[in-house]
């Protein structure tokens, strides 16, 4: 999906919906509801590369849509609320994270979810080349600082640079330095 | 082309693709990469990086997502929830509100809550309490249940007397006098563990209660089935000691329907 065009959709659905009063309950409800329909994919992938189990990354979601029609039953600001969600999720992935007491082993890498996907492209060797070249990819990003990381990975969502930084709490100049860096880094390793 | 215009940065090039440039450097950076074959082909390594990536990214991560179906509907129910949560919690506050401040609404909770502790304290110096009724649950202020610290495994090889008449008789005497029940009435009743000895109960005062002959057929029958059958099922390994435990103590009723999948005690065989 082209990120620009969906973010645009965004702004315009929910400025569309922004009423003068507080909306009726149930119409926040399917705001919400559409908002997770849109989002939940995304959400939840940036909380398995935090290395966290797919059930924490379906509470932690949950948690921040709950979060959300809070927010908005009191009349909060409505502007950016796809940042608004990433921000909390990643908070909310970091405290889980803490609680949980180490990082988790990121999947890809141990070869365990890897081995068991199911390719379905006939040729073996191609399969093996292109499962060895993801390997060598997710290692690197593996070696790149946490807040790079997650640079990339906000990014691989769809997310602005501007949003990036509301997330991160970075300068917008540090999120282009820095996915610069990581797809330098990526780009080598790939041999290009 | 003039050799002031220095080849773009990589970083350029990236937040020209990303459309992150000021609108006059970017005119700049796409006329030079017009001009220019090596930069376009760098445009391009990024491009194909960054494919790369998000193609490893969907390939690792996409396998792990779980339908959304559920997770959507889940929510639905918990925002509908979390609304008439707050809306009880709304309209509690704002009908109070007028007629409150806020410091008379703490005066009158600090009177509340005093008044509650008093009757709780009265209640309590009630009991024995002469007329109270029997239920087919033991008042469990009495009867809490009591267990000794045995293993499922004792449980299951040795075997226990469930006749409550063997409790010693002071005992029997000061239950019977706890629940009100007249030594004339009692045999309308049967005094019974609520934790049976065979789940690892004891004949503790905690432990045992006039269980009422009931026409209902919730009687020591009924109950000493149960126990038979939580009996059986943890010394199978179906469910834990604690939880048989647990259920015998709290409700017995509820976990004889939810075991023998009945609303109604079955009939003795």
């Amino acid at each position: 999906m082209n990120p620009d065009a969906s973010s645009q959709a965004l702004e315009i659905s929910l400025s569309a919906a922004r009423p003068r009063t507080k909306p009726a309950t149930s119409e926040l409800e399917e705001q919400v509801i559409a908002l997770f329909d849109e989002l939940r994919a995304r959400l939840l992938r940036y909380v398995l590369g935090f290395g966290l189990s797919t059930a924490d990354g379906e509470e932690i979601v949950q948690e921040a849509f709950l979060a959300l029609f809070q927010h908005l039953r009191l009349g909060r600001s409505r502007h950016n609320l796809r940042g608004w969600l990433f921000r909390v999720v990643h908070n909310l992935s970091l405290k889980r994270l803490a609680k949980n007491g180490r990082c988790a082993e990121v999947p890809g890498l141990d070869g365990g979810i890897a081995e068991s996907r199911h390719d379905p492209r006939p040729n073996p060797e191609e399969h093996a080349t292109s499962r060895q070249r993801r390997e060598r990819l997710l290692a690197v990003v593996q070696a790149l600082p946490a807040q790079d990381q997650q640079c990339l990975r906000l990014r691989a969502e769809g997310l602005r640079y501007r949003e990036i930084a509301d997330v991160l709490g970075m300068s917008l100049g540090s999120i282009s330095a820095s996915l610069t860096r990581s797809l330098a880094r990526l780009g080598r390793a790939d041999g290009r | 082309m003039s050799e002031k215009y220095t080849h773009p940065s990589e970083e350029e090039l990236l937040q020209l693709a990303d459309g992150e440039l000021s609108s006059h450097r970017a005119a700049a950076v796409q006329s030079h990469l017009a001009s220019c074959w090596e930069c376009r082909a760098r445009q391009q390594q990024i491009e194909a990086t960054i494919a790369d990536f998000v193609r490893a990214h969907h390939e690792t991560l996409d396998p792990l997502l779980p339908p959304g179906a559920g997770p959507r509907a889940l929510l639905r129910a918990r925002l509908a929830e979390s609304a008439a949560a707050s809306m009880r919690e709304g309209n509690w506050f704002s009908s109070w509100q007028r007629v409150f401040t806020a410091r008379t609404l703490a005066y009158a909770s600090a009177a509340f809550l005093i008044a509650l502790l008093a009757t709780l304290g009265f209640y309590r110096a009630l009991k024995p309490h002469p007329n109270a009724r029997v239920h087919l649950e033991p008042d469990h202020r009495l009867t809490p249940g009591a267990a000794r610290v045995v293993s499922a495994s004792e449980v299951c090889h040795v075997s226990y007397s469930d006749d409550a008449r063997l409790v010693p008789a002071a005992v029997q005497h000061q239950v019977l006098q706890e629940y009100g029940v007249d030594s004339a009435q009692s045999p309308g009743y049967e005094l019974d563990y609520l934790i049976s000895p065979q789940l690892g109960g004891t004949d503790d005062i905690r432990n045992v209660w006039p269980e009422p002959e009931s026409a209902t057929g919730w009687n020591v029958r009924a109950k000493d089935a149960l126990e038979g059958r939580l009996h059986q099922l943890v010394c199978d390994g179906k469910i834990n000691l604690a939880t048989a435990q647990q259920d015998l103590a709290t409700d017995w009723i509820s976990a004889y329907k939810r075991y023998f999948h009945t609303d109604k005690p079955l009939a003795p065989l």
